[in-house]
């Protein structure tokens, strides 16, 4: 750990965090509710400034520099697209199974499906554009 | 193969500078100067002239570009 640097620390730990909250809502998504997706959010907030403040704490040199801000913008292009894919394909789908009668057309039912899907892809497009950043640190860019 | 090469690692092992003692003179990690000595990473300009003022030589002596294909 001691070759990593401050924002690679840092990646890893938001990438572990990411992991141990956001893997339930994959597994679990039968028994999903608004309540236990707003706890997961809730959750991630104070575990990330938990586990942020320790590895800031625990790194004496917390230099940034021009690479780092190219590896960050890297990571949000993979995210953006990744997102933006998801999205269409989401949308796509949500489509086909309304018109094809797999679910009602019920106003409050589809928006709830629609919330579900749409934090789904927020998650998913977060941890691709964490890993694509640690990928880019690891290549060395 | 990258078309900007550099001969930092040469320079600073002649002045006995070490990576990171380059990094905190420029104002980089330590990384970056690794990942520019491996020719994997090519800095801005402004970065390339602070390398160049740091051992005290032209630019061109530092870093060196070769059009592909030229080779």
């Amino acid at each position: 750990m001691s070759s990593l640097s401050y924002q690679e620390r840092s990646l890893y730990g938001s990438l572990l965090v990411e992991l141990v909250v956001y893997l339930p809502y994959f597994f679990l998504h039968g028994h999903n509710s608004v309540g236990k997706v707003s706890l997961m959010i809730l959750a991630i907030i104070v575990l990330q400034i938990i586990l942020q403040s320790l590895i800031a704490a625990f790194t004496r040199n917390r230099t940034t520099d021009e690479r780092d801000k190219l590896i960050q913008l890297r990571g949000y292009r993979a995210g953006y697209f990744t997102l933006a894919s998801l999205m269409v394909l989401g949308l796509g789908m949500l489509w086909f199974h309304a018109t094809n009668g797999h679910f009602p057309m019920n106003g409050g039912w589809v928006g709830l499906h629609f919330l579900s899907v749409f934090f789904g892809m927020l998650v998913i497009s977060d941890i691709v554009k964490t890993v694509t950043q640690i990928v880019a640190y690891r290549r060395a860019l | 193969m990258p078309s900007i090469r550099n001969q930092i690692r040469e320079l600073r092992g002649a002045r006995g500078m070490t990576q990171q003692e380059l990094a905190d003179r420029i104002g980089l990690t330590r990384q970056t100067v690794i990942a520019i000595e491996q020719d994997k990473y090519s800095p801005s300009l402004e970065t390339a002239f602070k390398v160049a003022l740091v051992f005290g030589v032209p630019l061109e002596q530092v870093f060196q570009y070769e059009p592909k294909g030229k080779r």
